[in-house]
């Protein structure tokens, strides 16, 4: 319990000071700060699950795969924070809409955005982490708002409504869960622990049914073709540092509780549906939204439809059983996608435009700036040596040792044209004719985040050997019921 | 045929949600709308009376404060404020929207035993708990302002909530408040969400929302 109160504190504060602050000067700084400080933090305090073993009691507690996505979250949310301590102060000159109240409730919600995130992931019941799930669907919609745009305004009610409708689904699977528990004698309950030994002499029918909802309903809110409608306008018209934690962050929050599912249909025999539901879903999505990055017209859009994709890749290793790859791959497409869309918002920034028609000669305005971008672009298209290479290789080698043939060549099909739609689209951001004024000069510390998250991921693709792949099984097993 | 205070309840909401199909005043589909939580709220109170467990009847009680008075009110509330009274639906006619409603009631009706828990014996109540959120669904599809797209919600909601108090022996407590504060909270969100649509738009018809369309 006291594990529990430690990892939200920081983010409390966070939310804490943004409510009482009257000045918006520090505001940004000291978030960045604070999270700088959560990040070893939350590192140091799921340590202790690599020596434990068998599943988690309580009601929230922190288990192998709950452990991961905790550091994942942290990360992508201490990045998104730091760049945003550049990037709103300097994008608030033009905004006379965004006053100091409204500034610092920003950080307020982004603190509470943290902690229901948190929630998702520490949940081991059914119940409460629909609760979570519902409650970071409140809370981010206000933070997509934050512009005050019409097409964010629009983007926002979007995003409330069908995410809400979606994970409506979601609870009435929960429920059918708990009933389907009528074959034994007692009570039924959401504790995903108890549920797991349970499984087998639950009511298979209910249990499937159930099962299906859920992936419906938290499937939308993870993005999956064709429940994705959306994701591109609530992803594109956040500002840049909630695009990354939404991109980054609440998607892989979506993926996990459907991970935990699938563990529990696994410990009821029910692989079978697991695998015919996932793999499919996955292999479509990724060819889907493959084919709707080739016309983009938007940088933040195709990142957006980016994440898509990399959510198809997920959802085939769920479908597939391998938690390992599940984690290796959203830990690379977190690190690389956020650094993507904290770049596209600082060229936002320089351009005062993100149509890729209007974007051009980055090079030349920034050159720092646009090797990143070709870097990133590079990265989140599966090229080696970045760590998305080797996980998506991987994760397409146990495709194929599980005899996925079709699902394995639609994903293939799918790689091919993302690459080719990115790059060709990237390349004409970077290269081309320079506008002949940018807004500001382009600054060199903006610069700092993405590299560094970019030169992570080029470690984790450099350092996969066989431990990494112990270590995140082990990750995968812990709390889970052994493979 | 002798039916049970449970069917009559669970049949009198999805008849509601049937009737609210068609309503075309805002204010007529708020009061149907708290009908329907407080036949859901008097189900809670008859499981309370049956079994003797005190929580059913806090959760009656919360039930009927939070999603029969408060919510509806604040809809009400809002729908004043924006002066809008009516919301004459998208393409299909809301009389035709009742007789599709219909439709999907005689369906749930007769497939209730595929999603009910058969020992529990309230097999009935699972197909009013399905039709509720198909008509709740229904009224979403069917409607262009943004109030009534949250009053659809809400019936599914109804629906989801009936499913769980019928079909299994009772749900964690703790569980069932946060869902219920999810939902004020939601509709809080989205109120204001409809405001500030208002404000900029100067309407809150969601089929002339075009903008995103690349």
């Amino acid at each position: 319990m006291n594990t529990l109160l430690l990892l939200v504190i920081i983010p409390l504060l966070i939310s804490l000071t943004g409510l009482f602050s009257r000045s918006a000067r520090w505001l940004p700084r000291v978030a960045a700060i604070l999270m700088l400080v959560q990040l070893p933090v939350v590192i140091w305090l799921v340590l202790p699950v690599l020596s434990h073993s068998g599943s988690v009691a309580t009601n929230m507690g922190i288990d192998g795969i709950g452990a991961a996505f905790l550091v994942i979250t942290t990360l992508v949310a201490t990045a998104a924070l730091c760049q945003a301590a550049w990037l709103l102060p300097a994008e608030r000159p033009n905004e006379p809409l965004i006053t100091d109240k409204r500034f610092t409730m920003f950080y307020t919600l982004t603190g509470l955005f943290i902690i229901a995130m948190y929630g998702v992931l520490l949940a081991q019941n059914l119940g409460y982490m629909w609760i979570a799930m519902e409650a970071t669907t409140l809370i981010s919609a206000t933070l997509i708002h934050y512009h005050r745009t019409r097409k964010a305004l629009e983007a926002t009610w979007k995003y409330l409504l069908l995410c809400s409708v979606g994970i409506a689904f979601a609870l009435l699977g929960t429920i059918m869960i708990v009933a389907a528990q009528h074959t034994i004698p007692g009570e039924g309950t959401m504790h995903l622990g108890t549920l797991m030994q349970r499984a087998a002499q639950c009511d298979p029918r209910l249990l499937r049914l159930g099962f299906i909802l859920c992936l419906l309903g938290y499937g939308t809110k993870a993005g999956i073709f064709p429940l994705h409608n959306w994701l591109p306008d609530a992803h594109s018209e956040a500002p840049a540092p909630v695009s990354a934690m939404l991109s980054g962050a609440l998607l892989n929050c979506a993926l996990v509780a459907i991970w935990r599912l699938s563990q529990l249909m696994h410990a009821a025999g029910q692989d079978h549906l697991v695998s015919q539901l996932l793999v499919p879903a996955g292999a479509i999505t990724v060819l889907a939204a493959a084919l709707m990055l080739v016309r983009q017209h938007d940088l933040k859009r195709m990142w957006a439809y980016s994440s898509v994709e990399h959510v198809g890749i997920l959802l085939l290793a769920i479908g597939i059983g391998a938690g390992p790859l599940f984690i290796l791959h959203a830990l690379n497409h977190s690190l690389v996608k956020v650094a993507l869309f904290l770049l596209a918002g600082s060229i936002l920034h320089l351009y005062g435009s993100k149509s890729l028609r209007k974007l051009k000669g980055l090079i030349i305005v920034a050159p720092v700036w646009g090797g990143l971008l070709l870097a990133g672009s590079f990265a989140i298209a599966g090229s080696p040596p970045f760590g998305t290479f080797i996980s998506e290789w991987l994760i397409l080698r146990d495709t194929i040792t599980a005899h996925e043939y079709l699902a394995a060549g639609v994903v293939v099909t799918g790689l091919a044209i993302t690459t080719i739609a990115v790059v060709n689209h990237v390349a004409r951001v970077v290269f081309g004719k320079a506008p002949t004024k940018v807004l500001e000069r382009p600054h060199k510390s903006w610069a700092l985040v993405p590299a560094v998250l970019l030169l992570f991921s080029l470690v984790a693709g450099l350092a996969v050997a066989p431990p990494v792949i112990s270590l995140l099984t082990k990750l995968a097993q812990v709390g889970g019921i052994a493979q | 045929m002798d039916y049970s205070w449970l069917d009559i309840l669970a049949a009198s909401a999805a008849l509601l949600g049937v009737w609210m199909c068609g309503v075309i005043r805002l204010r007529t589909l708020l009061a149907g709308l708290a009908l329907q939580v407080a036949a859901m709220a008097g189900i809670t109170l008859y499981f309370g009376l049956v079994t003797h467990a005190t929580h059913f009847l806090v959760l009656a009680v919360v039930v009927l404060l939070v999603k029969a008075i408060a919510i509806p009110w604040y809809l009400a509330w809002a729908a004043e404020q924006l002066e809008t009274r009516e919301d004459r639906g998208v393409a299909v006619a809301p009389t035709l929207t009742m007789i599709i409603g219909l439709a999907i009631l005689a369906t749930c009706y007769f497939g209730a035993s595929f999603i009910a828990v058969s020992s529990l014996g309230n097999v009935g109540a699972a197909g009013m708990a399905a039709a509720l959120v198909l008509l709740g669904m229904l009224l979403m599809i069917g409607r262009r302002l943004a109030i009534s797209q949250v009053i659809g919600f809400l019936m599914m909601e109804n629906g989801i909530f009936l499913y769980g108090l019928t079909q299994t022996p009772g749900m964690p407590m703790l569980v069932e408040m946060g869902v219920i504060f999810d939902v004020l909270v939601g509709v809080l969100v989205s109120g204001l969400v409809i405001f500030r649509l208002n404000r900029s738009f100067e309407h809150i018809d969601v089929t002339q929302f075009r903008g995103l369309r690349h």
